[in-house]
């Protein structure tokens, strides 16, 4: 069943990368890019990560999606994408780039998987509810390891938030003084200047 | 019955985590290529937004492999970032769109003005 779910959400977010790449009109690009993110989200929820998969739909669907419509509706730039472009004679190189790059990093993760030393004990049973071994060197740390079927009694987000705010406390500080600035830079960018005369 | 059991063995395992690691990359390379191929600043950005998610999965694929949040963990900090990182960006394109009137990459070729 998991399988049958992966197989039609990877097409659906393949296809739809694709037609966000190739779509003419910036428009058709961003609800392709949507979809892809909820594509996305189904993926979240087959691996396990469900406070992720919710996260991602209100946060990069929901509100990132939406500023960019926002400031594409805004900027008016409904006019198609004009084919001619200084830099066409290029273009043939960046995707026999982006071949390679594709060829590369799947022969990279299937040689990896095909070799004994790294075929992870849990990718065969995710089921198992054994002591599963823990590979990270701090993982004594950790207050709680990921298994699907024990989170059920406490709830994952609790688990989540277990890990989030004892060993990952200081990197959550810095990334609410990283979105302070980032609005302090937003407004700053937004405000109207004085007409140079 | 013992064959439709047999028949639907390859589908009750779980997806191998390579799976995800090589849909990741797809996606990864199709975000890239349209950072290369696209000159609409806003479709660029777009591109960027897709390759930080190919690479939230390849992140969670692990989580879930390894039995660990840190995965999680860090995909929950690469989505503030990422937004911070939308909403400073899209501040600048509008800036530079007040400007120019366009949002062409190839109009911003020039450093003056």
């Amino acid at each position: 069943m998991e399988f049958i779910v992966f197989v039609i959400a990877a097409a659906v977010s393949v296809a739809a990368a694709i037609a966000m790449v190739l779509q003419r009109h910036a428009m058709y690009s961003a609800l392709f890019l949507v979809l892809v993110f909820f594509c996305l989200a189904v993926f979240y929820v087959l691996l396990g990560a469900y406070f992720l998969a919710v996260v991602q739909v209100a946060v990069y669907a929901g509100a990132i999606m939406v500023l960019m419509l926002f400031v594409l509706m805004l900027l008016n730039v409904a006019r198609p994408e004009s084919t001619d472009r200084r830099l066409a004679s290029l273009r043939p190189f960046a995707v026999l780039a982006g071949i390679i790059l594709i060829v590369e990093l799947v022969a990279a993760v299937v040689s990896s998987s095909a070799a004994p030393s790294a075929t992870a004990p849990a990718a065969s049973g995710a089921t198992t509810l054994a002591a599963t071994p823990t590979v990270a060197v701090r993982a004594t740390a950790t207050p709680a390891t990921y298994e699907p079927a024990g989170a059920v009694p406490v709830g994952h987000t609790q688990l989540l938030a277990a890990v989030l705010f004892t060993r990952y406390l200081f990197p959550f500080e810095v990334t609410s003084i990283l979105l302070l600035g980032a609005i302090l830079g937003a407004s700053v960018l937004a405000r109207k200047r004085p007409q140079l005369t | 019955m013992p064959d439709i059991a047999s028949l639907l063995a390859p589908f009750q395992s779980p997806v191998p985590t390579s799976w995800y690691l090589i849909l990741s990359a797809v996606l990864f390379v199709i975000g890239a290529l349209g950072v290369l191929l696209r000159k609409n600043a806003l479709t660029i950005f777009m591109s960027v937004e897709l390759m930080l998610n190919a690479v939230n999965l390849s992140f969670v694929a692990f989580a879930r492999q390894f039995r660990q949040f840190d995965g999680q963990i860090f995909v929950f900090f690469v989505m503030a970032v990422a937004a911070a990182e939308v909403a400073i960006g899209l501040a600048i394109i509008v800036d530079i769109f007040r400007s120019r009137n366009s949002v062409d990459v190839d109009d911003v070729s020039w450093l003056k003005g």
